[in-house]
């Protein structure tokens, strides 16, 4: 069977049913949980009713807020990190740039208390505490990409006479924007990911975040896998899209 | 063929590389990768000859320290001990030279780096920007390149997107733009089939019948390929008795020879025997 053995090239209707057959899986193991006394999961019809109820209530206000805080979030930490880890090819700048990746071991309660202190209005708390989360991962990814940038392509300018900063311009900074679009649409899920939590700091801005945290409370499962479903699709929806924003503007991008 | 040498165009003197490391007590030792090469080639002029460059072949087993001495060729690393001089271009004295810089010395690699962001002709204009000419001149000496090989319907194209051979071709002509007149090439013949190779050789042809000061140095491991090609042939490896360092262990002059630009025949089949010998041995 050729499904079963390692690195076999399938025809695309083989692998539509795979994919059709784990999902089936799926559903079924998701029914089979949401039935009786110590049911894990809501059944399908209280999400569908979930769902309903959400749209009803104004979801799309609350997409849209969860997306606009998650957008400033991400411009203002790409803007840091670019400025951190193109930086840290200066020695003496270098230390800044470590330093900053180190701090992605601090939890985010502590961040919060601290920009707390620094921004008094509570929306851009939210937004300063993803800042500071995302800055910390981006610029470590970043420094790890122009790290990796093989040493063959930093000679070739060499010969042709590139002074540094001409080499800094070209072969990291031009030379992989690209890479920045890959490592953002990577770092883009770890954020997505913490808004829920970032986002119950106020409840008043609303956001996905604020209904799943309010629903968790009300005990209404129905409505949190509902918006837990919600969420992934829009993850997946900005993964997809950053991906194809990236090969539709840089030709050469085929990784 | 008569010929005559005139103004040094490289020397390299006692020429050692090494890399810095430390052994088990921690303390810092070098890494000696070649020791004391010294060569000298000089501007070939022939009678009858427009222009004539230099060819220059390197041979060597796999490890002896080629791209080593490339790079410092190149500039690209210091050498540890000992000087190598290039003909300064930007004076008109004779015999003017200079230490070797970033820049000075075009650079091949085995891969054919190019700028990843770049299509052919924004790689060409890039490496254009400090040239006085003007913007019409510019262009019309690109497209002259780009029609004289064969690039011209691949110019909108990024490097990802190029063969191998249109690649090489590229870097060639990138570096030949910067108004180098040394071009070093790292194994331009590796991996390419019978038809690139022959471009490869009329490349040579092309870029040594464009200015008496061109000089391309070229490492291969094809012997019969660098005896037919050049005109001066270094064999790199390791000396008598001696593993842990390379130089140069014999130099065949093929101008002396009388070998130099004939048809590839009898005598060039017995210096290849040669240097199969001597490479092995080394």
């Amino acid at each position: 069977m050729k499904i079963f053995k390692p690195f076999e090239e399938l025809k695309s209707i083989n692998r539509s049913t795979i994919l059709s057959g784990w999902l089936i899986m799926l559903i079924s193991f998701w029914v089979a949980c949401s039935f009786g006394e110590t049911h894990l999961f809501p059944t399908p019809s209280q999400v569908l009713a979930g769902f309903k109820s959400l749209w009803e209530a104004g979801l799309v206000v609350h997409i849209g807020s969860s997306l606009w805080l998650c957008t400033k979030a991400v411009l203002i930490s790409v803007f840091i990190s670019m400025v951190l880890a193109y930086a840290s090819s200066i020695p003496a700048v270098k230390p800044t740039g470590t330093f900053i990746t180190k701090l992605r071991y601090l939890p985010l309660t502590g961040l919060a208390f601290y920009i707390a202190i620094l921004v008094s209005d509570a929306r851009w708390i939210q937004v300063w505490v993803l800042v500071a989360f995302m800055t910390t991962f981006l610029t470590t990814s970043l420094i790890a990409m122009i790290k990796d940038i093989p040493e063959v392509e930093f000679e070739h300018a060499k010969t042709l006479g590139m002074n540094r900063w001409e080499i800094l311009w070209e072969i990291v900074i031009k030379g992989r924007i690209d890479y920045v679009i890959e490592l953002v649409r990577q770092n883009l899920a770890m954020v997505w990911m913490v808004l829920v939590t970032v986002e119950s700091i106020l409840a008043a801005a609303g956001g996905l975040g604020f209904l799943i945290k309010n629903n968790d409370k009300l005990g209404d499962s129905g409505k949190v896998i509902a918006l837990q479903i919600i969420i992934v699709i829009i993850g997946l929806t900005l993964d997809f899209l950053l991906t194809k924003i990236r090969k539709l503007i840089f030709r050469y991008s085929n990784f | 063929m008569s010929y005559k040498v005139t103004n040094t165009l490289l020397y390299l003197d006692k020429v050692s590389v090494g890399y810095p490391y430390r052994d088990g007590n921690g303390k810092e030792q070098i890494n000696l990768i070649l020791k004391d090469v010294s060569l000298v080639e000089k501007d070939i002029i022939r009678d009858g000859f427009d222009s004539t460059g230099q060819i220059v072949a390197f041979i060597g087993r796999s490890g002896r320290g080629k791209s080593t001495l490339f790079k410092a060729l190149t500039g690209l690393i210091k050498p540890t001990s000992g000087k190598v001089l290039i003909t300064d271009m930007s004076t008109k004295a004779v015999d003017d030279a200079k230490e070797v810089g970033e820049g000075d010395v075009g650079f091949v690699d085995q891969k054919y780096t190019l700028f990843r962001h770049k299509t052919i002709y924004q790689i060409f204009q890039y490496a254009l920007k400090n040239s006085t000419l003007s913007k019409a001149d510019k262009e019309s000496l690109i497209n002259k390149y780009l029609s004289d090989w064969g690039l011209e319907e691949h110019k909108d194209k990024f490097s990802c997107e190029l063969s191998g051979g249109q690649r090489q071709r590229t870097a060639i002509i990138e570096q030949m733009l910067t108004s180098k007149h040394f071009m070093v090439l790292d194994e331009p013949f590796s991996g390419l089939d019978v038809g690139n190779i022959e471009k490869v050789k009329l490349a040579f042809n092309r870029i040594s019948n464009d200015d008496e000061l061109n000089t391309i140095i070229f490492s291969t491991h094809d012997i019969p390929l660098a005896v037919e090609l050049a005109d001066s042939i270094y064999i790199i490896g390791h000396p008598e008795g001696v593993t842990d360092y390379s130089t140069i262990v014999k130099h065949y002059d093929l101008k002396q020879m009388g070998l130099a630009w004939t048809p590839y025949g009898e005598g060039h089949r017995a210096l290849v025997k040669q240097i199969k010998e001597v490479v092995l041995n080394s």
